[in-house]
């Protein structure tokens, strides 16, 4: 791809902006494109050089605003929930008639600024551009009754577009929200989703989210996910995300005070040159803290798969128990997996371990299976869905757990 | 039922099976004993189909020769493998995959399948025909058996499945007394003039309980000598090496 310039008129054009703020995102462009999209010699796009990748996947692209509508969705019929439209990014609608509403604030993007200078370009570019997005609060004590479900749906008048989007979630003291990021995309043409999120969990705060596509896509994804965990509050994430042709996940998660716990968890089943990369920093900034991460991938037909993960536990932070595990099962001699595993321990009183493995379908296995009648096609399927089936098994929801294990399958009968 | 012609087997160009001949009728149980490495599981493996061995001479089941037969399509036709070491399969529940394998192969019958309520009510009889608790047919298949219960499980899905005939590779091998009469009683259960056996073990203790029609013994990939049950007996106080 040639010539791909970002009109800074762009910024001129956001209505009811501050000088703050205008300067910040003008900063952020020109840090932006001073590296521009980031390539394989950035240490953390090593395994995944972004701007090869838009070069041979796009011929044009732009950052102009998409006006789009949608008449109606259809909703997830499989268990009771609320819900969030997102359209392209943007905050389309929202439905909260399981919960008592007055202890749930939802808006646009959060305006704020108060961001350190990233070292990721992409991360820069958002800062410089986005203005959809949604920001949730939940008041303090307040459990969810029902799941909430982001509808993430990206229309058909998208193509060559770089969508830039900014989330928040602020969960208060004693409360707790559970979410299903629910991708849908419609569109069949090529595009790009920058998104940054943040996630802000306050004293004895739980909060659940799992990201899940309805079908595959043509998008180019990365998101780049912050977490701050206080006293007692535990995070778990719960990636799901296979179909998509490329999905970087940049997820930092800062346990900055006592006995909060972080859980990364992915399964992912990968098939017809899709690329998916989960990048960590776990940073344990204080004593007792617990950190869990979990990547199992299956690669197919020209996959790729990537894991970078990475634990920093700071002087302090006494008593860490942190763990990272990477399991990968090839199917293909054309697949490809990295995991790049990486300990920064400034304590001396922790337990921090990883692991890393990726081979083949055993075929010792896979024998015993068909001495029992099962052909070779469904003797494979079997394994591989119980070499994915552990992470499922943290769903405690039955209904949800049936419907993302049908996703699952669905993907894998696929292949 | 099974008839075995000059078989030969090598892996890795080395030869293990070096003739083999054997002919085994409808209703008969027979018992190959042996030394260590004299391809006892080789046969095992090899009549089931398993990949990897470079195989000549002939092997033909109920008149039709096994010849590029695959290992599920043997299944399909009525031959079992109870495995040596059955494998752990982490992450697939033991009560589905049984269910799947015998629908897989009443499907190849062109019989109707199973729903869950026929297929537990089965599993129900089965396991309590043979003493076997049905608990453990919830867990993730042969994950954390104990080596007594993998043998049992192997036991129970061979009655589910219902073979006509039943190769046993070393099933005894590891059990305590209790799980060895289990093993006995799955068999001798399943013994009448249409089903056949091919018990491959190193002791005469499980022919104690499992009277077979023959026994062979097979040494360095041959049969060297053919007997009644009587010959089990006898090789337990003699040993093998005074038959070279």
């Amino acid at each position: 791809m040639h010539n791909f310039e970002i009109d800074s008129t762009q910024i001129d054009k956001i209505k009811k902006i501050t000088t703050e703020e205008k300067s910040f995102r003008i900063k952020n462009l020109e840090f932006f494109k001073a590296t521009g999209f980031p390539n394989k010699r950035f240490e953390d796009w090593k395994f995944s050089d972004f701007k090869d990748i838009v070069d041979k996947n796009f011929k044009e692209l732009d950052t102009k605003k998409v006006s789009s509508n949608i008449k109606k969705i259809d909703l997830l019929r499989d268990f009771e929930h609320n819900y969030i439209l997102l359209l392209n990014g943007n905050l389309h609608s929202s439905n909260f008639d399981h919960e008592d509403k007055n202890k749930i604030t939802i808006n646009s993007y959060d305006k704020s600024i108060d961001y350190k200078r990233s070292k990721n370009p992409l991360v820069c570019l958002n800062h410089a551009l986005a203005e959809n997005g949604y920001s949730l609060e939940i008041d303090k004590g307040y459990k969810f009754n029902k799941v909430l479900v982001i509808y993430n749906l990206f229309t058909k008048d998208i193509k060559n577009k770089i969508l830039n989007n900014k989330n928040k979630i602020k969960i208060n003291e004693k409360s707790e929200l559970h979410v299903i990021e629910y991708t849908i995309n419609e569109s069949k043409s090529k595009f790009i989703n920058n998104v940054y999120e943040s996630i802000v969990l306050e004293k004895n705060s739980k909060f659940k989210s799992l990201f899940i596509q309805s079908n595959k896509s043509d998008g180019f994804f990365h998101k780049f996910l912050k977490n701050k965990l206080s006293l007692n509050s535990e995070y778990l994430n719960l990636i799901f995300s296979s179909g998509l042709k490329f999905n970087k996940l940049d997820i930092e998660c800062d346990l900055v005070e006592e006995n909060s716990r972080c859980n990364i968890l992915s399964a992912l089943f990968l098939n017809e040159n899709e690329h998916q990369e989960i990048k960590t920093l776990i940073n344990h900034l204080a004593p007792n803290c617990k950190s869990n991460q979990k990547v199992k991938n299956v690669l197919s037909s020209n996959s790729k798969g990537v894991y970078q993960g990475k634990i920093y536990v700071k002087d302090i932070a006494q008593k860490t128990d942190a763990y990272q595990l990477s399991k990968a099962l090839l199917l293909d001699d054309n697949t490809e997996f990295n995991s790049k595993p990486e300990l920064e321990i400034y304590a001396d009183d922790v337990k921090c371990s990883h692991g890393s493995t990726s081979g083949n379908i055993d075929h010792e296995s896979l024998h015993y299976l068909m001495t029992r009648g099962l052909n070779r096609e469904d003797s494979t399927k079997l394994l591989i869905k119980g070499f994915l089936s552990d992470i499922i098994e943290f769903i405690k929801n039955p209904k949800i757990k049936k419907f993302i294990e049908s996703m699952l399958e669905k993907q894998i009968n696929e292949h | 039922m099974l008839e075995i012609k000059n078989l030969q087997a090598s892996i890795n160009k080395k030869t293990i099976l070096k003739g083999v001949n054997l002919t085994i009728k409808p209703g008969e149980l027979h018992a190959i004993m042996g030394p260590n490495g004299s391809g006892k599981s080789t046969l095992a493996n090899v009549l089931s189909g398993k990949n990897g061995y470079e195989i000549s001479g002939e092997v033909n089941y109920r008149g039709k020769s096994l010849n590029n037969i695959s290992v599920d399509e043997r299944a399909q036709k009525g031959i079992f493998l109870a495995f040596q070491y059955p494998l752990e399969i982490p992450g697939v529940n033991t009560n589905n995959f049984i269910k799947t394998s015998l629908n897989s192969i009443r499907k190849s019958k062109g019989k109707e399948e199973l729903d869950t309520l026929a297929f537990l009510k089965l599993v129900k009889e089965k396991s309590s025909e043979l003493g076997i608790d049905e608990k453990i047919l919830s867990r993730q298949l042969n994950v954390g058996f104990s080596g007594g219960e993998k043998k049992k499980n192997e036991i129970l899905q061979m009655k589910i499945l219902d073979p006509n005939l039943s190769i046993l590779d070393e099933t005894d091998s590891g059990l305590d007394i209790d799980a060895l009469k289990i093993v006995a009683k799955g068999v001798n259960s399943s013994r009448n003039n249409e089903k056949s056996f091919l018990v491959i073990t190193h002791y005469q203790r499980l022919l104690d309980h499992i009277k077979p029609d023959f026994v062979h013994v097979l040494s360095d990939g041959k049969i060297i000598k053919t007997g009644c049950g009587g010959l089990a007996e006898e090789l337990e106080k003699t040993g093998y090496k005074k038959l070279k």
